[in-house]
Order: C-alpha cells, then structure tokens, then sequence
C-alpha cells in the first residue's frame, strides 16, 4: 500500500461500498443458480467473487465520463457494476431480458455499457486483448488524454493473440492498462501446468513494456498505484502491464461444481484464501482501523448492497424476454 | 472515364476515401515504407503520415484487433492482409469478434472495418498463397463479403465497403490486378472503364448484367466473371447466346438478377474459382432450384476448380481452376449440346 498523506478515505468506503455491492449481486446469482431457468439464466455463470479490488480500484481510477475506457472479458458483471451501470439493467442480461444492457442478446459473458466506455466482455480466451490495442490506438489517434484498460486472465497469456499485442502496443506505444487477473486458474489448469515460467510478469519482459506486480486483494494498493501510473500514461501515452494477484472464490463457471474443482484445488484452498485474502475483510479492517468506517456502517452497507442486488433480480424477473422480432435485428448496423 | 487496371482502382479507392474521411487510416504489413506489397499504397505513406499509414509487424491478429478497437471507438480502419490466405491466421478475430460485437452487444456498438486483399490464384503461388477463402467469410452473419471483377466495380464496392458501418472483407482478384485495360477491352468493350467522378460507388447486394445473351445464364464473381464472358465470346462465335451475370456481392447477396435472367434463357451455370464442395455455386444453385425450378429447361451445372491444394507446376496449376473452354463446355451441357 503506497502511504500517501493524501490518502482520501472517504473514497475507500466508496470502494468498499461497491465491492460489497458486486460480492452480493456474485453471491445472489450464486445463490439463484438453483432457480436458474425461473430466472432465465442458463448457460455459463462465471462469478467475480474475490477480485472486486481489481475492477473497483482500477476502473475507479480511471475517469470515464471524460474518455477512458475499457474491455473485459466473460467474468464480467463486476466490472459494469464498478463503472456504475444499472444492476437492474446487469442483471436483467444475465438472466436474457430484454431490458438487459445487451437486449438479452449477450448474456453473462457479453455486459456492456458504451456510454460508460465499457467496450464489452468476451468469450474467447484472449480474444479481447487485440481490440484494446485499437481501442488504444483510437485515443493515440485522437491525440486523446485518455487510457484503456483491458482485462484478461493468466490463462489469456498462452494465446498467439497476448503476444502478438504486446509486440504491436509497445511498438506503437498506445496507453493500453494490460491487467492480468492472475487467479492461479486457467479453467481447471493451475499456473504451474500451463506457463512454462511461471513468473508471467517476467513474460513481458521481452516486449521491453513497463510492468508492476499489485496484490490485487488490496484495495488500496490497487488504486493508489494505477492512479498514478494513469496520470503518468496520459502525460506520455505508452501501455502498461499489471500483474494483479488474486484468486477466485467460485469455480470458473456455474459448471465448474465442487466435483470438478476436487480434480485442481482443495476446499481448504479456498476457505484459507476467503480467510486471509478476502478484499472485503481487508478493507473493511483498515477503514474500520482508520476511523472512517464503524461496524453499523458495515451492517448498513451490506443490508443496501443485498437489497440492491434483490432489486436488480427483481427488476429482471419482472422484465420481458426478448420479442421473437428481435431475433434478427442487431445483425448489422 | 479513365481506363484503369483493377490494382490502380484499389489505389483510387483508397486515396479518395482517405482524403475525404480523417478517420480513415490503412493497417498492415509493408503498406508504408516498401510501398505496398503490390503497390497499390504506393505515396500514400508520404503523403497520409505513419498514423494514417501504418507499418505493422507480420501479426494479423494484431492487425485486425486494432482495426476492430479502433472501429469500435469511431475510427473507419482498413486492414491489408498481404493475402487473403493470411486472414486464416487471425480467423477467430473476424469471425469471433468482428462479425458478433453487433449482436451480442445489442447494437450497442458498430465494427465500421475493411479487411481487404489480394485473394485466388496468382502464378504459381502454390498451395499457402493461390486460395478463394471466400465462402469462409461469407457463411457467416454480421460480415458483408465483396467479390469485385471490373477495375470499375473494384473502384466503386471499395468505396462503399469504406463508408459501410459494418465489417467488410474485400476479396480482391489477384489473378486480375494488373490486367492491362487493353486486354479487358478486348474481352468486352469498355470493360476497363472506370467513372472519373469521385462520388462514384457500385451499392451492395446488386448483381450485374454484363453482357446480354438469350439462351444460358453465366453466373460468376471476380475472375470468374472474366472467364465467363471469354466463355460467352466463344459460345457465340458458335451461335450461343449467353448472358453474363457478375454478382459483385456475396453477402449480401441478389439472387433476383441472376433469377430474373433464368426465366428468361431458362438454363444456369454457376462458376467459382474455389473448391465446389459446400461452395458459394452450391448456394446460388440451391436457391435457384428453390425459387427458379420450373423455369429451367436443364439442370443447373456447376464449374468449379479442382478439389485439391493449388499445385506449383504451371501445367497443374492452369488445369486447377476453370478455364473459359470448362464453362462452354458447361453451358452447351445445358443446351443438350
């Protein structure tokens, strides 16, 4: 955690106040998953439980309303609820309403928000990180004082596409944020039988690009660094990777049960990471530690966040499915 | 009307839309500094500016991502690929991505890209460099497939794949590139004319009658339709008459002009220069037995090229893909003949 006297604590609890917000949206459709089909959620259901300090402090640095952007890929409602899109709106897409962000056209893996600079989320593994190269080159072209941040997982660094960008970006120097969510996992892969240096920072040292290790379970190590590499980035535009150290609570997708799991990681894995990694239980620690944050607010926060996710299933639930005529709309512009 | 070869019309195409529209910019490899692989960004470098004319490493799917961010965020990209064959690489970005972001965003946002570039046989290029991909981009919703066989239609589809907002794969006919106006003239008069006027574009979706003929439809795209109208000089020369249809378009697609023109010869081939298997001839056959059965006299024949991997040898490689002589054969098989 970079100790700046500045630090503004107010806008932690705001922080915590989001990741709070999409650990309970994560956790109701956990929750729902055994009502999916009432809900009209189906498909795969990849939960962000456990990384919130990732998209809230990063994306919570950017400044969107004024042109930064970003791109996700599949695991991707919480990225949306930190950009502040409507639940209702999240909500409703996972479950393929029409009132979702997409139509209902997209569903979980496929959250957007354009007016909100959210350029989407993805489902091929890796597939995003090209399209951040453009996204980037759109602002270096503009002359643009803006960044784009584009999300991936460790597995994404063994696709072609990875290295093919990192090459292109540094070269052209575009501010892209590369911000790998190493979660230990590709699927049902661990790091270890998957990169053959492990070190997966080390991997980009060899596009000469300016990179930084963050525990991403760290709320405030997370802000405070990339705000500052963000300002740094739109003085003079050139692309940054970012390792963020975290680790997932639920399996990779809905079909990912605790059977599978069995066959990659341990119960105890998980429960010791919820114990001593949780981004929740740390902030709320410090702020609790700092004054700005007392256990009734905590309580309040929590019961706000939980009512809030009801709203958005609720909302969802009382939304339409798409009319039949829209199944051939969007197809082209 | 200037007489133009094809590559010079690419040339044309592109400069005018640069000049026209700042938000234009090229992607690919060797499209600056060497000039163009096939010269047709010749000066455009010098002129346009290494952000508008952009030397890329030999990485298509880096190519066509940063065409793809960049479409998404409002820029109009046009990505070379050196080949067509070379699209294969980043296959997953086009079809994957590209041709999805429309829809499964719920129209939220708009892929206003070109990927264009040189595609089918060439002179022995061999089996990695000679292919018509073609079907492969035009299976797919959310794409528009271009097929251009006159320096003209090059020209004008060019310009409106530029001005589309949606992505558009330009399948240029190598085979074609610098044809000499001369000897297109030579196959039908006027052939190499291309209009002066800078606003001229050729819309999407409309096939073309480029000869009339009585008693068989020629149906084709890109070199194909060249071929077609060489076979129609020789089928009249034995009192054939023959009309040419040139489809301009895949995707989409006009099926009412090639129809229109059956009910009227009652007799069909289809030519493409790929393999036939599951080809775009299968499709435009199907949809004429579909909606046309009644009004042939003769089953629809189809004349495709070889189902192999294109040969080197220049003997094999002249008997791979169809000749003038296959298609006439073809069309006086329709005419019990």
């Amino acid at each position: 955690m970079a100790k700046k006297p500045t630090l503004d604590l107010t806008k932690y609890v705001r922080f915590y106040e989001q990741m709070v917000y999409i650990r309970e949206f994560e956790e109701l459709i956990g929750k729902e998953w055994n009502n999916a089909a009432a809900h009209g959620m189906g498909g795969y259901m990849h939960l962000y439980s456990g990384e919130e300090a990732i998209a809230v402090g990063l994306i919570g640095g950017m400044d969107l309303s004024a042109g930064d952007c970003f791109i996700g890929h599949y695991r991707d409602h919480g990225y949306a609820l930190a950009a502040g899109s409507d639940p209702g709106e999240v909500m409703a897409e996972i479950c393929g309403k029409a009132t979702g962000c997409s139509k209902g056209k997209g569903g979980s893996m496929h959250i957007c928000d354009a007016a909100r600079g959210f350029y989407g989320g993805y489902g091929i593994v890796g597939g995003n990180v090209p399209i951040a190269l453009g996204l980037g080159w759109a602002l270096k072209y503009r002359n643009q004082k803006n960044v784009c941040a584009c999300f991936f997982g460790d597995g994404s660094m063994n696709q072609g596409a990875f290295h093919e960008t990192l090459n292109m970006a540094q070269l052209y120097k575009v501010p892209v944020i590369f911000a790998l969510e190493n979660n230990g996992y590709a699927m049902g892969t661990s790091i270890d039988r998957s990169h053959a240096n492990q070190d997966l920072r080390s991997r980009v040292d060899s596009f000469a690009m300016r990179s930084v290790t963050i525990n991403g379970q760290d709320i405030f190590e997370v802000h405070e660094q990339m705000a500052q590499i963000i300002q740094e980035m739109k003085e003079d535009p050139h692309p940054v990777f970012v390792e963020f150290k975290t680790y997932r609570y639920h399996g990779h997708g809905a079909a990912d049960t605790p059977v599978t799991q069995s066959t990659y990681r341990t119960r105890d894995e998980v429960a010791r990471a919820k114990e001593e990694k949780d981004p929740i239980k740390f902030a709320q620690a410090k702020l609790i530690e700092a004054g700005v944050l007392t256990n009734e607010l905590v309580a309040d926060i929590q019961a706000r966040a939980y009512a809030s996710a009801e709203a958005a299933m609720k909302f969802s639930d009382e939304s339409p499915y798409p009319d039949p005529s829209e199944l051939i709309k969007d197809v082209y512009a | 009307m200037a007489r133009l070869r094809y590559a010079d019309a690419i040339s044309s195409a592109l400069r005018e839309e640069m000049l026209a529209d700042d938000r234009v910019f090229i992607a690919g490899e060797e499209v600056g500094q060497y000039l163009g692989t096939l010269g047709v960004t010749s000066g455009f470098l010098k002129e346009f500016g290494p952000m508008r004319v952009v030397d890329t490493p030999i990485s298509e799917v880096g190519i066509l991502g940063l065409g793809i961010g960049s479409a998404m965020a409002g820029l109009r990209p046009v990505c070379e690929m050196m080949r067509m064959d070379f699209a294969m690489v980043a296959y997953d970005q086009v079809i994957n991505h590209a041709a999805k972001i429309r829809y499964m965003f719920g129209g939220q946002f708009k892929v206003p890209m070109v990927i264009r570039g040189p595609s089918g046989v060439g002179r022995q290029l061999s089996a990695q460099h000679s292919q018509s991909l073609e079907v492969l981009f035009a299976h797919v919703p959310g794409l528009k497939v271009v097929v251009p066989a006159t320096p003209a239609d090059m020209k004008g589809l060019l310009k409106t794949a530029m001005r589309d907002e949606n992505p558009v794969i330009v399948m240029e006919a190598l085979r074609l590139y610098f044809e000499k106006p001369d000897v297109l003239d030579a196959i039908l008069p006027g052939l190499s004319e291309v209009p002066d006027d800078p606003d001229f574009t050729v819309p999407f979706g409309q096939a073309n009658v480029l000869r009339a003929g009585t008693d068989v439809t020629l149906i084709g795209y890109s070199t194909m339709t060249i071929q077609c109208l060489k076979a129609a000089n020789i089928l009249a020369q034995e009192g054939i008459s023959a009309e040419v249809v040139d489809l301009r378009t895949l995707l989409p697609l006009d099926m009412a002009t090639p129809i229109a023109s059956i009910k009227k010869t009652h007799r069909a081939v289809v030519v493409q220069e790929q393999w036939g298997l599951y080809g775009c001839a299968a499709e435009i056959s199907a949809q004429i037995a579909e909606r046309a059965f009644h009004d042939l006299d003769a089953p629809v024949q189809r004349v495709t090229g070889a189902f192999v991997p294109m040969p080197y040898a220049r003997n094999l490689e002249n008997i791979s893909f169809p000749s003038e002589h296959d298609i006439v054969i073809a069309a006086k098989r329709t005419l019990g003949r």
